[in-house]
Parts: structure tokens; C-alpha cells; sequence
């Protein structure tokens, strides 16, 4: 193989008052899929900032096929082939799926923009990379998360000018099936020579796509990794860690108790259908289902975010009427939500008022905001949950994904409420904090709370919870306990093929081996 | 290691931060400098007493508009609300002979008809703000004009003194508006920064969905502040109607960009950049250091909204530039 067709040398980037490259360097290959990974804040982002062209190095170097880059602005970095796939979607929602793909790089014909031809090529892409029917007409804002991923791959690929693809967290937001779809293309695009580096959390990823892997903690590449096997996990987390990694999963000591939260025949009409669950106090139950299964739609629902067609949901053994958000924060049901950034926390709102939003009445008198009890709140539940930095002026937005999480599981614990509902508890969220989030939960449940536990990672899903109800299509198509239950048969009966078969799909999941 | 570099990285920020973030006390201090220099009787006091009595309706409207801004809208309609305010106690004085205070309760209770409305449109119809309260400017005037047969103004000579008063009498020596708007601005100083109302607001205005999902009862929260807000501006009305003896028809636009652009400067003054009582509340003052200052140098009218857009449009670069800085 000829030499490296990206290398990037001892880059040195520093902010106001963190280095957050240290002497970072990173070498990829052509046809190489180098995986990319390391703890939040390790310096992933920003050394592909760096690269981007969006923040500019202190020191280091670049090189693009033995060509030193020296103006790197995203203009340039983009004429030289580099191409980005953000974790972000950056997708205008009202325009059509060939508009957002040829957005800043229209095709023109003899009479002005070529609609048909451009169409003609965006449909041509998505069949023969990606290999789906997305329906090109359609407007972004009316396709699934996973579609709009596609979308914006095909947006970054579709000119055939693409000499590096960075992805960074791909399938975050997406269900198995979608991932597979992802990959397929991936490796498609590696057939044909292109170098790719792979931002990823999820390590099962990175075992199963990458050549090679790069691993970083604390603004430096502390390990590279030649040979991939599935057993390399174990010894990735450890170089990101720099320590040994304990069990992923809690030892359990929650027991289940009566019954806490019961739903009946819940529908929403359209999304999901005669919906029958029971949570009991001291139990985490899991929903498991694709994107498109309802499994959003019906957490939405048990939250007041949606409004149910029919059926009922008792609390306790008392119908519980939920017509927004505020109902259910009042009886003690707090959900933790997937779109942390968005939904969850008030990004440009400090850890202190995070924290206390949601029970502000009891760090104040006569509506007076008392701010020395509500500091002295929020400084406990720091310390009780370990969120980094510990100061509780810290800007929501400037935290890590895994801190952020931590906040709006402190704003529920700062309330005592008796539901959880956590939807993708730990989406993008680094190992490190996964294993102190699931201990958090684990913690809750064994004081009596009831907990829900709705994911796309059928490892967390195992080996978190209780029970597991698996949907397909709006309805539960099955209820099995965890003792015992392997990823590959959870991922067959989600994608359906345990209906049919006992063939699995493939897995995908946290797990460390 | 780390320490060191933090410490010298915090050392140039300050050196640059510093002159920035007091850029507009700065920008003041200049125009005082000028103005004094220009015309020694600016720095009189009885002239000093003129800005501040001339900033108290604005302001007043300037607080409503600042609870809006909150919320994470904008409310066009803070003229009709005060027009309402003035016509509602005018011809209730008028037509009907009810006592000044009655006739002010009724002018609050007419200018909450506007918060009303935009409450409908915002939270029931789920109309934009700014577009609501476009609508409701527009039915608003429109209303007026009929009601007045064209806009002529209603006078009433024979008000009675205690409402005259409102804009003309004094609480032991201070002019009776400064003390209302001192009041209201105190209010909502003590509401909107110092409550857990306020910071409610601020969070639903900053980020909506999260504020609904953390339990927050948005809608009603929003429809108060509607309701409030033009309920405050209608008190502004009262004391422009008491002040001229008549009710005038659209005269409550005159203050609606000025409003605007005060919550606006007193945000970017803000650490956070968030709309705030005491940014609003020194905005007004400068925004009318400035009329007056003209006013005194004998400069055109039209001079004095030119400077005005400069000094807008300067503060917000220079917030832009702060933040940057940090």
C-alpha cells in the first residue's frame, strides 16, 4: 500500500484554559476505515475541528498524500476531498431530499438548475450506495432520523470527489436495521479506495468496521491498533480509560414490588396500539424496538408529550390524566429524554438552574428565589453524581454529553419521583459515565422507584433491566424476561426475524467482550 | 502545566475583555462629556430631572417589552396596549363620570384586552409572536380609527386633578410618574430576576421544549405574560393621557421601536446576553440622554433616531465582540 493519505502530527490545541489536543497525531491509509475513539473530552471533536478547518492548530502538522496542508480553511479542506458526516444533521426541514443533497453544489443545465437530472442522480445514489428507496420528492422534515443520516451521506458523497470521509457518531440516532445500511455503504466506499476515519462510541462498531483504531485520552493518541478482532474491545476501552475497566453493568440488588404504573389498551391511533404494561416498583423494564416501531412515540405518550387516542394509565391504582408534561412531573413521573440537547437540558442555563427547574417552589419562600439553598442543592447532587466540572455556574452547553445526562437525572432525583422514564439513557454518552449512569439507575430502582428503560442498545437493554417488551410496528410483540436472553435473540425479535426464525441480525451493544 | 496556561490564557482575555464589557458605560460617559460641553445646562438638575421624567412612559413600555423578550418573543402590539390603556380611561371619565380610579382600573382592564388577544393567537393558534402581535397591531389601529371616526383625539379638559395628577403631581417632590415607573420597574426587577417566576420564564423563553419537558407549565406561564405585558404598557397609557388631558389615537407607537431597542441594548449588556430589568432600565436612561441631549444642542428630530440606530447597532457588535472575547 502507498503512503498515508491523511497524516496529522503532533497537533497542539489549547483554549482558554484547557489544552485540548496535547501532541495529537493520526495516520490513515487508503481503503482504511480508522476507527477514532477515546472518552468525551479526550480531544475526538476537536482534533476533527481541527481538520475541518474550524479551529485553527497552535502547532502540528497536516498532510494530505505527502502534501503538506498549510491554509487548512473549510473551503480548501473540501477541495482536497475531505468530506465531513456531522453527528448533527444540519438539514433545512422544508426542503426536498434532492435539494438538501445538492444544497451548495446545484447542477446546472442549459436553462438553469437541472431538477430532473439532479433528482435522476440523488435517486441513482441512494439505490445503488446506500441501497434504499428514500423517495427523493420528500421533505427532510417529514423523514425519520435514520433517512435524514442517509441523506446527509449522500450529500457529502454524491460529486464522486471524496478523497477522506470523516463520520462522526453515524448511528448514533439510528435503529439496527438502519445501521446495517450504513455500514453496507461504508464498505462500499472502502472498496473503492476511500480512506474513512469513524468517530464512534459504540465500541462494537469499531470492532466490526475498522481496520485500524486510534485511540485518544487527554488530547493525545495514547494507542493505535493494527489488527482488529472482536476481542479487541477489551483492551480499546482500557487505553481509553488508562485504567481497568470494571463490569459495564451493576450487580443487582433491586427487587420488584407491587405494581406502580399500569397502562390498558393504550393507542395513539397511529403510532403505536393496545399497549399493555405493568411497572412495578423496584423494577427497571426495558422497550426495546426499531426507529418506526412507536417505541418513541408511546414513551412521548406515558409522558403527556402526545396525546393517547384511548386507553387508560393508572398511577399507583389511580387513573393518571396526562394532557402535557407538568401532569406527570406533579404525580412523581419524570421522563429523562433522547434529545438531551434539545428536550433535556436549557443549554445556555448553568448546572444550578438545571438542576433545580423543575423544583424551584422548594429553594424558594413566598416565590422569592432563596439562591444559597438552591447552590447548596445543586452542590449535592454535583458531588452525589460526580458531574464534571464540578462548579455549578457551568454552562449546560459546554458540558460533556455524559455530564449533561447526569444534570436531568439530578433535576428528577432533586423532585423523589417515584417513574422514570429514560429514553436512550446513555446516546452518546462516553463508557466511563454509561457505567455511572447504570449504576445511578440501578441505585433508583433498588429504593423502590419504578423504571423504564426505552433503547436502541439491546446490551444496555439486557443487562440493565428486568423485563424487556419488544416492539414491532405499534404493537408489543413480545415480553420476555433478561435471565438468560442473548443480544442476538433481542435483535431478532426487533428486527422480526424471531417471528420467522431464530436467525439473528446483527448485534450491536456497549458490551466490553 | 495546565494551571500555567489557563492563567495566561486568562490574563489576555481580561486585558481584552475589560475595555469591551464596560464599552457602553464608556459610550455614556462620552455623550455626557459632549453633551455638558456642548451645553452646560444639560448637567443642571432640573434638566436631569427632565431626562428622568421623560424616560418613565418609555420605560414603562420597555418593561413590557422586556417580559416578552423573556418569554422568547416580541410583542408589536405594546402602542396599542397603551392606546387602550388611555382611550379605555378617557371616555370611561368621559361618557360615564366614573372616579380616576376606577377609570385607571378600567384602562388596565382595556389594555389586557390586547395581552388577551396575543395570548390566543401565541398559545391557542399557535400563531409566531412577532406575526401575532402584528395582527393585533393592525386590528388594534384599525379599531381605534373607527372608534374615533379617523383618529381624532378625545379630550377631556374637565379630567379630574387626581388623574391629571398621575402625570403632573408629585410624591414628596418627585415627579409622580418617575415614582409609578419606579415602581413597576422594581416589580418586575424583583419578578423577573429574583423569583422563581422569572426564572421560568427566562428558561421557557431560552429553550421551550426542554422548559415543557422539565415540567414547566408553559402555556399558562406564556398567556400570563401576554396579559401582564399589556397591562403594564396600558398603564403608560394612563399617564400619557392624563398628561396631555385627551386621549390621541396611535400615539402608542411612537414608543414601540424605542422599546425594542432598549430590552435589547440592556440584553447585550447582560453577562449572558439575556433580556434583564436593570439592562432595560438603563438603556431608556440612555436612549434619553440622548433625545435630550439634542434635543438641547437644537439638532433636528430626525437626528436623534439616526444616532439612536447607531447606538444599537453598536452595542450589539460590541456584545458580539465580548462574547467572542470570552
Amino acid at each position: 500500500m502507498a503512503g498515508p493519505v491523511l497524516q496529522m502530527r503532533d497537533i497542539v490545541k489549547t483554549f482558554p484554559g484547557v489544552r485540548a489536543l496535547d501532541g495529537a497525531s493520526i495516520s490513515v491509509s487508503e481503503g482504511e476505515i480508522h476507527g477514532l475513539v477515546g472518552e468525551n473530552g479526550a480531544g475526538k471533536s476537536t482534533v476533527i475541528k481541527v481538520l475541518a478547518g474550524v479551529y485553527g492548530a497552535d502547532s502540528g502538522s497536516v498532510t494530505l498524500d505527502g502534501q503538506p496542508l498549510t491554509a487548512i480553511t473549510p473551503a480548501n479542506v473540501h477541495d482536497a476531498g475531505i468530506r465531513f458526516i456531522h453527528q448533527d444533521l444540519h438539514l433545512v426541514p422544508h426542503f426536498t431530499v434532492t435539494e438538501s443533497v445538492f444544497m451548495g453544489q446545484e447542477v446546472a443545465g442549459r436553462f438553469g438548475l437541472s431538477k430532473r437530472q439532479m433528482r435522476n442522480m440523488a435517486e441513482r445514489f441512494f439505490r445503488e450506495v446506500l441501497d434504499i428507496e428514500i423517495g427523493c420528492g420528500r421533505l427532510i422534515r417529514d423523514l425519520t432520523t435514520a433517512e435524514r443520516k442517509l441523506v446527509q451521506i449522500a450529500r457529502a458523497l454524491i460529486d464522486d470527489k471524496a478523497r477522506l470521509v470523516v463520520f462522526d457518531e453515524p448511528t448514533a440516532p439510528l435503529a439496527i436495521g438502519e445501521i446495517e445500511k450504513v455500514f453496507a455503504a461504508i464498505r462500499r466506499l472502502k472498496a473503492q479506495g476511500i480512506a474513512m476515519i469513524y468517530v464512534s462510541h459504540y465500541l462494537s462498531e469499531i470492532t466490526e468496521i475498522c481496520d485500524r483504531v486510534t485511540v485518544f485520552r487527554n488530547g493525545k493518541d495514547v494507542a493505535v491498533f493494527d489488527k482488529i478482532s472482536d476481542d479487541s474491545a477489551e483492551d480499546i476501552i482500557k487505553a481509553m480509560v488508562g485504567r481497568e475497566l470494571g463490569q459495564l453493568y451493576p450487580n443487582r440488588t433491586h427487587a420488584a414490588g407491587e405494581p406502580l404504573l399500569s397502562v390498558r389498551g393504550l393507542s395513539d391511533g397511529n403510532r403505536f396500539f393496545d399497549v399493555d404494561l405493568t411497572l412495578r416498583r423496584g423494577e427497571i423494564l426495558g422497550i426495546a424496538g426499531l426507529i418506526g416501531s412507536g417505541r418513541e412515540e408511546l414513551v412521548d405518550t406515558l409522558y403527556g408529550l402526545r396525546k393517547a387516542k384511548s386507553g387508560t394509565i393508572e398511577l399507583a391504582d389511580l387513573p393518571l390524566k396526562l394532557s402535557k408534561p407538568a401532569d406527570a412531573v406533579g404525580k412523581g413521573v419524570v421522563l429523562v429524554p433522547r434529545d438531551r440537547r434539545g428536550d433535556g437540558l436549557v443549554l445556555a442555563m448553568n448546572v444550578m438552574e438545571n438542576i433545580n427547574l423543575a423544583s424551584l417552589e422548594e429553594v424558594s419562600k413566598l416565590g422569592w428565589e432563596m439562591r444559597g439553598a438552591a447552590r447548596k442543592r445543586a452542590e449535592k447532587l454535583i458531588g452525589d453524581l460526580d458531574i464534571r466540572p464540578t462548579n455549578p455556574d457551568a454552562i449546560g452547553q459546554t458540558l460533556s454529553g455524559g455530564n449533561q445526562q447526569k444534570v436531568v437525572l439530578g433535576r428528577w432525583l432533586a423532585i423523589d419521583a417515584r417513574v422514570f422514564i429514560l429514553d436512550e439513557p446513555t446516546a452518546g454518552v462516553d463508557v466511563g459515565a454509561k457505567v455511572e449512569i447504570y449504576q445511578l439507575i440501578e441505585d433508583l430502582a433498588a429504593k423502590g422507584a419504578g423504571i423504564v428503560v426505552s433503547s436502541s442498545d439491546p446490551g444496555e437493554l439486557i443487562g440493565l433491566c428486568d423485563r424487556i417488551l419488544v416492539m414491532m410496528r405499534g404493537r408489543i410483540n413480545h415480553e420476555i424476561g433478561t435471565q438468560g436472553l442473548s443480544i442476538d435473540q433481542l435483535v431478532a425479535m426487533t428486527t422480526g426475524a424471531a417471528d420467522f426464525s431464530t436467525a439473528g441480525g446483527t448485534a450491536r451493544s456497549a458490551h466490553a467482550g | 502545566m495546565a494551571d500555567s496556561v489557563a492563567g495566561s490564557e486568562q490574563a489576555t482575555g481580561t486585558r481584552w475583555t475589560l475595555p469591551v464589557r464596560y464599552g457602553f458605560l464608556v459610550l455614556i460617559a462620552a455623550f455626557v462629556v459632549f453633551f455638558a460641553t456642548m451645553n452646560p445646562v444639560f448637567l443642571h438638575g432640573g434638566n436631569l430631572m427632565n431626562i428622568v421624567e421623560g424616560s418613565a412612559i418609555l420605560l414603562i413600555v420597555a418593561l413590557g417589552m422586556t417580559l416578552i423578550v423573556s418569554t422568547g418573543g416580541i410583542d408589536l402590539s405594546v402602542g396599542i396596549a397603551l392606546d387602550f390603556g388611555a382611550a379605555f380611561a378617557v371616555v370611561a371619565m368621559k361618557e360615564f363620570g366614573v372616579d380616576w380610579y376606577t377609570a385607571a382600573l378600567i384602562g388596565i382592564a382595556g389594555g389586557s384586552l390586547v395581552g388577551l388577544l396575543n395570548a390566543g393567537l401565541v398559545v391557542g393558534l399557535k400563531v409566531s409572536p412577532f406575526l401575532a402581535t402584528l395582527g393585533t397591531f393592525f386590528i388594534g389601529s384599525s379599531v381605534q380609527r373607527i372608534f374615533t371616526n379617523g383618529g381624532g383625539p378625545i379630550s377631556h379638559r374637565r379630567m379630574p386633578q387626581e388623574y391629571r395628577d398621575l402625570a403632573v403631581g408629585d410624591i414628596f417632590g418627585i415627579p409622580t410618574e418617575v415614582v409609578i415607573a419606579g415602581v413597576i420597574c422594581l416589580i418586575y426587577f424583583v419578578v423577573l430576576e429574583r423569583s422563581i417566576i422569572g426564572r421560568r420564564v427566562h428558561a421557557l423563553g431560552m429553550q421551550r421544549s426542554a422548559a415543557n419537558v422539565a415540567g414547566l407549565k408553559v402555556n399558562r406561564y406564556l398567556i400570563a405574560c401576554f396579559i401582564v405585558a399589556s397591562m403594564t404598557c396600558a398603564v403608560g397609557g394612563l399617564i400619557a393621557s392624563a398628561n396631555i388631558r385627551m386621549f390621541t389615537p396611535l400615539s402608542g407607537f411612537a414608543y414601540l421601536l424605542d422599546a425594542i431597542a432598549a430590552v435589547f441594548i440592556g440584553a447585550a449588556l447582560h453577562p449572558r446576553g439575556r433580556p434583564n430589568v436593570p439592562g432595560t432600565l438603563v438603556a431608556v436612561l440612555f436612549l434619553s440622554v440622548v433625545t435630550n441631549g439634542l434635543n438641547l444642542m437644537g439638532l433636528n428630530f430626525n437626528t436623534k433616531d439616526a444616532l439612536s440606530g447607531i447606538i444599537l447597532v453598536s452595542v450589539l457588535a460590541l456584545a458580539v465582540a465580548q462574547r467572542k472575547l470570552r
